[in-house]
């Protein structure tokens, strides 16, 4: 019993102003600031414009009764860990609230295993819990493709990816599904499950950032905490970067901020040792050369330490390598 | 006959999207929203069975709407409604209550009169629904 | 005003010689004293008379409330009269009203029996309000501290439980009075109950003057209105009730129209206030050992709430009730035939639903007031008021309240059931619009309108009763100024 309105007021328009709705949506807001927290991401942040147009354009239409349905919102973000997926999501679900195609705008992560469960008739609840919690919102399931598990063949996930089907499918109105991993996997996940790639309609892939980017994103987010890289330790960072590069589990900008918080520990370890006297602000603020130097990095990293450490430990209990 | 009980049995029946609206009033008023649905529909049966647990951790009313269309799907000749618990000091009970779903006839309730001494008559009011067993009523 | 001549007379041998004393020198005026939280305290408004200090009348006030007489006793030296003496503490002028006070006055919670509203009242309004220097006295407002409430059951079943009973949750509860008030015989008198309850009502009552009278005996009518109730019931599947008035000469009489209520099924049984307060608390007990729905006429209230200057407010009735523990008591409509400023009437809902009640003067209550988990006391509004009106009555009145449409059911042109219909149809679209975030004190009349579309008995009556309403000044609004002294 939906109450009939003045026929008056719901007239469609006849024109539209798109720098007005640009305006007043609030999509200028999100994409500036997507611009000015972001570093890098060229084109992520471009297809997130092209999106964010045609998304304006479609409502438009809509207000003017030339499109009546729900435009597919799905989506896949591709790229290695730690080239913003998840932030991106998060401005994504903003921008999607502020345009009117999601209604509250909160962003939901999960992974398999918030979806997948243990034993049978464990699944489908656990799925349509977390559809339900994500109505109104966006779901993000990161690593997708490990729903699709084809080498067992009683592997729960199936059931999962038919309820998602159907909710991605009927329930467009109600939530937006963001799956995202590795593109190579992505790829692979989407040629076995052709259900899915016919429902998302938007690709967007993440590149790694470069050297130069990574240590920006690195004084940011020390700046951040009212911490800064003195000129020795700045060059060490940029050795730091090009180094971890090439070892194994690189994940970009996480890998930047797991050296970050360690070399903070070597920092405080360092000043509670050395200092003899009171500490200024400046001191205590300064990650020096030696902070980030004795990293395992500088030593052929993970794998290296892994090696050496485990030969210490065969010698030590007396057998041989 | 139509069964009047709950919030909005005298308006036309309601749409999903009016459901979804009724339903996000209450989880904004932070109450946790539940379906339920019976094929008993007598005024003192308290006890509909639950579809599912209450939605406590829901906060957009689309959960509930999936959920009315999930138990229509196996319940959909019987009567469903949503009810809101509100569970703060000094209420701690349902808040909301309203039909969403109704068997396709509805053939009510029958008074059955005791006559006493004195003129005193002793009433049941009784579903003509449950003089079939449970499972074949309003098939 | 002279401070010296209110000071208390401390030594012993002049405050206890025999003869007069001012009240204020008595120690019935003690502008330092501080209320303990265990104090009952009571607001009065006092009108001295032509060239009586207002200090001095407000410390007799305290006085004659508890210990004290016109002359001084030498008895007083056998207790511990310090205690026993209710202490005037504070006097302010009313705002706007030359020649009244608000006169605060605290009183030790041993002056009182607990459980026993006639006690508390005897004190309080019992000798004051004929005393001869005051032009005119009334209680405004009380403070009950919490060691008392505890000491009273409260309502017998409460807002929650009785929703619960009902099974009606989440919309304002609809009622009507069965008219004529006087003559229908039982038979006919049922017929109106049938046809209000299967249209739509939830509850239909007796009025307050309908006992047992030659035109339709009690029983009589208790039997043919459990037949409409359970006929009513079973062709809408809802609990549906019928205010039984079992208010009667004896408490005997009474428990016994109650009792056969009860055999018959009823879920609720009705009173008037009337019938005194030990008789009120009687009955509270009954409803509560039988699970029953205690229902209260507020008969003969306004013979002293109404006046301004005079008697006792509301809010204090509407205290001492919810103390007594009735379920249902009147509380105006604002928008009907009977008194009620809008802000003043806020204040008794208030009092009615609250768990807490903080001080609000701009609607008249003057204290803080905790209710210590008692019940909750479901409003009813009655008197005037028409379907055309759903959006106000829903903005003020709010969810939690009995909307009586009395005339405005059984005056409909198409007959009751339609006119119960209207109602219901209205309330229902009323809610549905307020739910869905519309704003229904300025949409109010398309939204009626919209629900009639569906509804012929509902756009009937929007048509016959679109320009009724009672527009008067209201005789009771709160003095309330925000000023220092007041607000303070």
């Amino acid at each position: 019993m939906t109450d009939d309105t003045d026929p008056a007021a719901t007239a469609p328009p006849t024109r539209v102003d798109l720098a007005a709705a640009f305006e007043e949506s609030g999509v200028r807001d999100v994409l500036e600031e997507l611009d000015r927290t972001l570093i890098g991401l060229k084109p992520v942040k471009a297809r997130i414009r092209e999106t964010a147009a045609l998304l304006l354009v479609d409502k438009a239409r809509r207000q003017m009764g030339l499109a009546t349905e729900t435009p597919t919102l799905h989506m896949s973000f591709t790229g290695n860990p730690g080239t913003g997926k998840t932030t991106v999501a998060l401005k994504m679900a903003d921008l999607l609230h502020r345009l009117g195609y999601v209604r509250k705008g909160h962003l939901v992560t999960v992974t398999r295993d918030d979806l997948v469960g243990q034993y049978i008739g464990h699944t489908a609840p656990k799925t349509k819990e977390v559809l339900k919690k994500a109505m109104g919102g966006v779901l993000f399931i990161d690593e997708a493709y490990y729903l699709y598990r084809p080498e067992n063949e009683r592997d729960y996930g199936q059931e999962a990816i038919e309820i998602l089907l159907q909710v991605m499918e009927n329930n467009r109105d109600d939530l937006v599904v963001i799956l995202a991993g590795y593109a190579d996997r992505m790829d692979r996940f989407f040629s076995s499950n052709p259900g899915f790639r016919s429902r998302i309609a938007h690709h967007i892939e993440f590149p790694d950032y470069d050297d130069a980017e990574l240590l920006h994103i690195a004084e940011r987010m020390l700046d951040q905490q009212n911490y800064r890289l003195d000129d020795d330790a700045r060059r060490t960072m940029a050795e730091y970067i090009a180094a971890r590069r090439g070892q194994s589990h690189f994940a970009n900008a996480r890998s930047v901020r797991n050296a970050l918080d360690r070399a903070r520990l070597r920092q405080a370890n360092r000043l509670f040792n050395e200092a003899r006297g009171p500490l200024d602000a400046e001191t205590l603020s300064t990650i020096t050369e030696p902070d980030l130097r004795a990293s395992r990095v500088f030593r052929g990293g993970l794998d290296g330490t892994r090696a050496s450490g485990q030969q210490a430990a065969r010698q030590a209990e007396g057998t041989p390598p | 006959m139509k069964l009047r009980q709950g919030q909005f049995s005298f308006l036309p029946d309601l749409t999903d999207d009016d459901i979804r609206v009724q339903a996000q009033y209450a989880i904004d008023k932070g109450w946790a929203v539940s379906v339920e649905y019976t094929d008993d529909p007598h005024p003192r049966n308290t006890y509909w069975e639950m579809w599912g647990h209450p939605m406590f951790d829901n906060p957009d009313a689309a959960a509930v709407v999936y959920e009315v269309n999930e138990c229509r799907k196996e319940h959909g000749g019987k009567y469903i409604r949503v009810i809101a618990f509100d569970a703060s000091p000094g209420w701690e009970s349902v808040r909301m209550g309203f039909i969403v779903n109704r068997p396709a006839t509805e053939p009510g309730f029958r008074v059955v009169r005791q006559e006493g001494e004195g003129r005193i008559i002793r009433y049941t009011v009784e579903s003509y629904a449950v003089r079939e067993p449970e499972g074949a009523r309003y098939a | 005003m002279n401070e010296m001549s209110n000071q208390t007379v401390t030594d012993a041998k002049k405050r206890y010689s025999a003869g007069v004393m001012k009240y204020a020198q008595m120690g019935y005026w003690e502008p330092d004293y501080e209320p303990k939280e265990t104090d009952v305290i009571a607001l009065f408004r006092i009108t001295p008379q032509d060239g009586v200090d207002a200090v001095e009348a407000a410390a007799a006030v305290a006085g004659e409330s508890s210990t004290a007489t016109w002359t001084v006793v030498w008895t007083d030296r056998l207790t511990a009269c310090e205690k026993y003496r209710a202490k005037a503490y504070r006097v302010d002028p009313v705002p706007g009203s030359e020649g009244e006070f608000f006169a605060y006055i605290a009183y030790d919670l041993d002056l009182f029996e607990g459980g026993s509203i006639a006690n508390l009242t005897a004190s309080i309004i019992g000798n004051v309000f004929g005393f001869k220097p005051l032009k005119a006295l009334r209680l405004e407002d009380m403070r009950l501290p919490v060691a008392y409430v505890k000491t009273f059951q409260g309502p017998a079943t409460g807002i929650v439980v009785e929703r619960e009973r009902l099974n009606c949750y989440g919309r304002p509860l609809l009622g009507a009075t069965v008219k004529p008030k006087l003559g229908l015989s039982g038979r006919n008198y049922g017929r109106v109950v049938y046809e209000a309850l299967k249209g739509g009502l939830d509850f239909t009552k007796d009025d307050e003057n309908i006992n047992s009278q030659p035109f339709m005996h009690w029983r009589d009518r208790f039997l043919y209105c459990m037949e409409a109730v359970n006929r009513a019931s079973a062709a809408t599947g809802e609990v549906k009730g019928t205010y039984l008035n079992v208010t009667a000469g004896t408490m005997e009489e009474m428990y016994a129209r109650a009792e056969f209520a009860k055999s018959l099924g009823s879920v609720i049984v009705m009173i008037d206030l009337v019938i005194g307060y030990t008789a009120i608390q009687s009955m509270a007990k009954w409803a509560r050992d039988n699970d029953m729905i205690l229902h209260l006429h507020r008969a003969g209230h306004s013979t002293y709430t109404r006046q301004r200057s005079h008697g006792v407010s509301f809010r204090v009735i509407a205290k001492w009730m919810r103390l007594a523990g009735v379920d249902h008591l009147h509380a105006g409509t604002v928008v009907g035939k009977l008194e009620g400023d809008p802000a003043t009437t806020k204040g008794y809902y208030d009092i009615f639903r609250e768990e807490r009640n903080p001080m609000a003067l701009q609607n008249g209550i003057f204290f803080d007031q905790e209710w210590a988990s008692l019940n909750k006391m479901m409003p009813v509004a009655s008197g005037g008021i028409h379907a055309g009106q759903m959006h106000q009555l829903l903005t003020y009145l709010g969810e939690d309240v009995v909307l009586q449409f009395g005339g405005g059911t059984i005056g409909h042109p198409h007959g009751i059931e339609a006119g119960a219909q209207a109602n219901r149809v209205a309330l229902e679209a009323m809610v549905f619009a307020r739910n869905a975030g519309r704003d229904i004190w300025n949409e109010g009349e398309d939204i009626l309108r919209d629900a009639a579309r569906s509804c012929t008995p509902l756009k009937q009556a929007l048509d016959v009763w679109k320009d009724v309403s009672f527009d008067y000044a209201s005789t009771d609004a709160p003095d309330f100024a925000p000023t220092p002294e007041v607000s303070a």
